[in-house]
């Protein structure tokens, strides 16, 4: 008995130390957690008053980790940017480790980062591990005069069963009625029309999200292309962002009087 | 299902069996003895030999399990294991299934007692329960959308072995105890390794100890 003891309280000693893995799914998570909130309190703070915003928008580093890095890197070299954000998919498997060497990958970055769900991110237990690292998959921010919303479109992972996206957490988010804020950017992983939508709602997602104020463009990842396309020929424009494997990255500027956007390949 | 085909194997194993030991026409007393030993002999070979208790190795925290060895040599052991995975941040503790083959091909006698594995590796697959966790995945998706298993995980490893024989002499439980340890990895992290050089072997390698009791 007493060696049992010791040898289960040996095993415990051991599980401390990285070199054992009960699983690959395990949801054991050392390291920084809770990293969006973090980050959106550093970015409401350091953009607080400003009229311009410029930031760089990265999506799907799923198993490119020595891409991602590079990224990274290309992205310290600047000093004109205040925040990034990345569009999901930072994991293939949904496997912890792989949420903790992007996370520890990202966190390299000298400016603040955000991250949305994307659907690989969904698998097995991933997006309890998601959420326990970076935050929930609806979540918001102010950047100086600028409001983005950010938000999980990855309706086929739950088999639609889930409000997906969830038009409950939309309407809270338009009846914020704070007046810091002028402009607004949604950004999501997988857009409306793609497999992964629930596309019995496009309609709805187009007529919800136009009517935010001064509703600019949408953000999207998932297509692993770069595109710009007007996707309901009402001027609002869906930037999609390439895969990192392609070595690209969007960067927007938005002023008081409009917005543009350049393509920057590292 | 599952049950379907355990009860399939087990009825094939009979009907084997029961042709094997009747096929013969004779009636003597001797023969009928033969006839329940060969029976008795077909039945104890599922006796498993010995039984395990790994630590780690993708098994869950600790795996239990038992198993069999075979060959000239005793080189091959074919084990089953179940591993219990604590919950961390999923919703639930899971269960893990475990197959494993071990190859062993060299056994180095260091004394009496003492017998030194210098090699012993193979492969395993594991399989992870719970809803979450599939072998394909579901129909909603479009064909072939991800192209892997979440729930089946298939691990390679190299390790070695220390055996430490009992005395035969005293009545104990036991032939003899061996304590490995392994070095694992799965296909998940292979393929994550080898296009990608940030990631290091204490990323992708994981160790895992393990203790056979050896019965048989």
């Amino acid at each position: 008995m007493k060696k049992i003891v010791l040898l289960v309280s040996f095993c415990f000693v051991l599980e401390s130390c990285d070199l054992f893995e009960y699983s690959p799914y395990d949801g054991k998570i050392t390291g920084e957690r809770n990293i969006n909130s973090k980050n959106i309190s550093r970015i409401e703070e350091s953009c607080e008053g400003k009229k311009v915003i410029r930031f760089a928008f990265i999506s799907d580093t799923q198993r490119w980790y020595d891409e991602t890095q590079a990224c990274v890197q290309s992205i310290n070299n600047r000093d004109d940017l205040d925040f990034v954000i990345h569009g999901g998919d930072l994991t293939d498997f949904g496997a912890t480790n792989e949420f903790k060497w992007q996370r520890d990958i990202l966190n390299a970055l000298t400016i603040p980062y955000v991250a949305l769900l994307g659907n690989h991110d969904c698998l097995a237990n991933g997006q309890q591990v998601f959420e326990s690292i970076f935050g929930s998959s609806n979540f918001s921010f102010l950047a100086g005069n600028m409001k983005f919303v950010c938000l999980n479109t990855n309706a086929l992972e739950y088999d639609y069963s889930q409000a997906v996206p969830d038009y409950q957490y939309i309407e809270n988010e338009l009846n914020d009625s704070r007046s810091q804020y002028e402009k607004t950017v949604v950004a999501m992983h997988a857009r409306p029309f793609s497999e992964q939508f629930n596309n019995n709602t496009s309609g709805l997602f187009q007529y919800y999200t136009k009517q935010f104020r001064g509703m600019q463009f949408c953000l999207n990842g998932h297509e692993h292309q770069l595109h710009q396309v007007d996707l309901f020929n009402d001027g609002i424009v869906y930037y999609g962002v390439s895969n990192i494997d392609k070595h690209r990255y969007y960067i927007f500027t938005i002023t008081n009087e409009s917005y543009n956007y350049e393509v920057v390949s590292f | 299902m599952r049950l379907l085909v355990f009860k399939l194997f087990y009825t094939g194993m009979a009907f084997i069996i029961s042709t094997h030991a009747f096929g013969q026409d004779s009636i003597s007393v001797n023969d009928s003895i033969e006839r329940t030993k060969q029976y008795r002999s077909v039945w104890d070979s599922f006796i498993p030999k010995y039984v395990k208790l790994q630590y780690a190795g993708g098994m869950g925290f600790l795996a239990i399990g038992s198993g069999w060895d075979y060959g000239n040599k005793k080189q091959w052991e074919s084990d089953f294991l179940i591993g219990w995975l604590p919950r961390y941040t999923g919703k639930q503790s899971q269960l893990v299934f475990t197959i494993k083959q071990n190859y062993i091909p060299w056994s180095l006698h260091i004394n009496g007692k003492v017998i030194l594995r210098p090699l012993h590796t193979g492969l395993y697959i594991t399989s992870t329960m719970g809803r979450d966790y599939w072998i394909k995945e579901p129909d909603s998706y479009p064909d072939s959308y991800y192209g892997f298993s979440t729930r089946l995980r298939i691990n390679a490893f190299i390790g070695q072995q220390l055996t430490f024989l009992f005395r035969q002499e005293k009545p104990l439980l036991a032939k003899s105890i061996t304590c490995y340890y392994e070095i694992s990895s799965n296909d998940l992290y292979i393929v994550s390794a080898v296009t990608n050089s940030y990631l290091q072997p204490q990323d992708y390698l994981k160790l895992s100890l393990g203790v056979k009791v050896q019965l048989l």
